[in-house]
């Protein structure tokens, strides 16, 4: 049992993470051209990853999303460092992740109200 | 050859959007500046290009560096004007407006180029999700 809510658990923890990529992305684009502005971004798989070599699969689903500025990004003459094409690619990739999690959610479900006998 | 190397298409025609948005941004300083005498220097502006380059089999495209055209600088004849040397001439810089308005055409069709590969992808991903439905 504990089994089938850690699946959805973890579904929930990589939903959070996008909703908050998808926060900074947001907040990145509006801030296009505010000068000294650094671009943010979320730490999610990184951190999954090292979860995950730790070996305890009960602490994955406690594995929080984290808001970072990453310092090797090219400034622009006016201290920003926002690029547009970037932001819409990770917007792109970021919407993608966030289907395919959803989609995985219903399916959990479906097979839940299955074993629960729903026609 | 090892196929899990280098970026996925999306990171790739991003690449590709990048490029093109910094060789727009190049073309637009060479024409702004198609007339400027003087650039510092003593000189009129130098025209400027983009080196593009690609790092690995699967790295996409990226801006190596700035290139300044060394190529002579216009003549204009004009007596009158206070910038004129002795025997009449204005050096002027060597931007050549057709030359930029052609590179401008084919930087915005590979610009285009790559926003096609980009939704023809997410397209493709898209089918692949119906799949979990």
């Amino acid at each position: 049992m504990s089994g089938s809510n850690n699946i959805i658990e973890i579904i929930e923890a990589g939903i959070r993470a996008e909703s908050l990529r998808q926060k900074a992305i947001s907040n990145n684009i509006a801030n296009l051209e505010t000068p000294g502005y650094r671009r943010m971004d979320v730490k999610f798989e990184e951190l999954l990853a090292k979860c995950l070599k730790s070996g305890d699969p009960g602490k994955l689903s406690r594995v929080i999303p984290q808001i970072y500025r990453p310092e090797q990004t090219p400034v622009k003459p006016n201290g920003n460092d926002v690029n547009y094409e970037t932001e819409v690619g990770g917007m792109i990739k970021n919407s993608i992740r966030h289907k395919t999690l959803i989609r995985l959610l219903d399916r959990k479900f479906k097979q839940l109200e299955l074993a629960m006998g729903h026609q | 050859m090892e196929v899990n190397q280098g970026l996925g298409p999306i990171d790739i025609a991003l690449s590709g959007l990048r490029a093109q948005s910094k060789q727009i941004e190049v073309i637009s300083s060479n024409v702004a500046n198609a007339r400027t005498v003087d650039a510092g220097k003593g000189e009129p502006y130098r025209r400027r290009e983009v080196a593009f380059t690609t790092d690995g089999e699967f790295g996409g495209v990226k801006v190596e560096k700035i290139l300044a055209d060394m190529s002579d600088f216009m003549k204009l004849m004009d007596p009158g004007s206070p910038l004129a040397d002795e025997d009449g001439y204005v050096t002027m810089p060597n931007v050549n407006l057709p030359v930029e308005m052609m590179n401008l055409n084919i930087a915005s069709r590979v610009y285009q180029a790559n926003i096609a590969v980009l939704k023809r992808y997410q397209q493709m991903v898209e089918t692949t999700l119906e799949l979990l439905r």
